[in-house]
């Protein structure tokens, strides 16, 4: 008995290591391959001078943000400046324990994975929130204020497209949903929740073109208006990382987590399925961010309560009524 | 109903924007990596003035009229010349201009009696100091003369 309480305490100490080190590097390639994404849609080359294909830009930008001064104003609230942005990651590197890499690269699997992964993720509203409200700068209040409202309106949707799925797997626990999937993926049977899924997550990573907590033409930066050095970097890291959570979580709830198309999985590895498929769906987001314009405040919430809501309601309804007379 | 049109219609224009971008992420990039790069310049580019090289001749045919001098609308040209013969012509021995200045308008070039004045192709043209704009044209033609 004590023996598995000690082996379990291993296996959550080498999985939080393992989630730091693979977040920090998804990072730094997200920032680059986002670059050479946005770079090759308007027809520059992207980043290319620093390593092969440009591949080590994000770490010297990396060390030039770890050498900088960490400036704070001086009418800031200091104790929730500096906390903001320690807030903003840590909620995220709480994702990584319930993802579903393989069939057995799971760092936990509980029972209440997706609640606690959605729960968490609620966390960075906080953060954003604290962060903007105590640099003590308009923009960075207004950015936060307009982060909030948004996260807010957006997380409905999202929980209530989740839902229809939890509803047919009857479980919260990834392990689960993904073994359900076996044959279909779940983007086939609920292509609407899918769809309103990837909306909302989009919106609720802050990214184009719902970024308007940052959005630069009006807002200079939104709430990290205000931050420097590699507290600027924290909330950098976290957007990428969030990114690739939101996208790891949507694999395992609609693309079939570990599983090949069809139940083909032609003698790859699981996890390299489940790779392979989120950082697709991160290139989608990429894609999408260099495609759309942003969209405008009202029409940002307008989407959301009038449309995304009451169709992910209905989807939810009439997810309910075909499985009690399935 | 319109509204369900709408939204569909609303949403294929959006499938159609990702389309335009997707087919963007593979044709070939356009950026010209300029100091490894050049771009061919436009036939009708100026750069500062410079003397044309008579093939017959092998040298300018700046007869230091001083038309260009006195036509220059910035007035940043300045020609000497010397009569070496006494019946002979008067022969340009030096021409400076103050390209920092020049607006490039051509009208030296149209003014020149000899035609001995073209626009030339350069356009490095860095420099540390407000002199390095100052160009000797007899030094680029390689004649220098006392």
């Amino acid at each position: 008995m004590g023996n598995e309480v000690g082996s379990e305490w291993i296996r959550l100490i080498v999985g939080a290591v393992i989630a730091l080190a693979f977040a920090s590097l998804n990072a730094l390639f997200l920032v680059w391959l986002e670059r050479k994404v946005a770079g090759h849609i308007q027809l520059r080359p992207g980043p290319k001078e620093v390593g092969p294909f440009g591949l080590l830009q994000t770490i010297a930008d990396a060390l030039k943000l770890v050498g900088k001064e960490l400036i704070t104003p001086s009418a800031a609230d200091k104790k929730l400046f500096v906390i903001a942005p320690v807030l903003i990651f840590m909620p995220v590197l709480v994702g990584f324990l319930v993802l579903p890499f393989a069939p057995e690269l799971i760092i936990r699997d509980m029972n209440l994975g997706v609640l606690l992964i959605f729960a968490f993720s609620t966390f960075s509203v906080l953060a954003i929130l604290a962060g903007g409200w105590s640099s003590n700068n308009k923009y960075a209040l207004l950015g936060a204020i307009r982060s909030v409202a948004q996260n807010v309106a957006y997380e409905i949707p999202l929980l209530l497209t989740v839902m229809s799925v939890v509803l047919m797997v009857n479980s919260l626990r990834f392990s689960e949903i993904v073994q359900a999937q076996g044959h279909i993926w779940f983007i086939f049977l609920q292509p609407v929740a899918g769809l309103i899924y990837l909306i909302s997550a989009t919106a609720e990573t802050n990214r184009a073109p719902f970024d308007i907590p940052e959005a630069e033409s009006e807002l200079v930066a939104g709430f990290h208006t205000e931050y420097s050095g590699m507290r600027f970097g924290l909330f950098f890291l976290a957007e990428y990382t969030n990114m690739f959570i939101v996208s790891a979580v949507a694999t395992s709830l609609f693309f079939g987590g570990w599983h090949g198309p069809f139940g083909f999985d032609m003698k790859i590895p699981g996890i390299v399925w489940f790779m392979l498929k989120t950082y697709f769906l991160i290139f989608v987001i990429m894609w999408v961010r260099w495609t759309f314009p942003r969209i405008r405040f009202d029409q940002l919430m307008n989407f959301s309560w009038k449309f995304m809501i009451p169709v992910s309601l209905a989807n939810l309804l009439v997810t309910a009524v075909v499985l009690k007379f399935i | 109903m319109s509204y369900w049109k709408e939204v569909i219609n609303g949403g294929w224009s959006l499938v159609e924007g990702m389309r335009v971008t997707f087919r963007r992420l593979y044709r070939p990039v356009v950026t010209v990596q300029y100091p490894r790069q050049k771009v061919e310049l436009s036939p009708a580019y100026r750069g500062h003035i410079e003397f044309v090289k008579f093939k017959e001749t092998g040298t300018h045919k700046c007869v230091a009229c001083g038309q260009c001098q006195r036509m220059c609308p910035s007035n940043l040209i300045k020609v000497q010349g010397i009569k070496e013969r006494a019946k002979g012509r008067k022969v340009g021995t030096q021409y400076f201009i103050d390209f920092t200045r020049c607006s490039l308008c051509g009208l030296c070039v149209e003014v020149c009696p000899t035609k001995t004045l073209k626009f030339s192709r350069e356009y490095e043209l860095e420099g540390v100091s407000r002199w390095d704009g100052v160009i000797d044209l007899m030094a680029r033609l390689g004649e220098t003369r006392p």
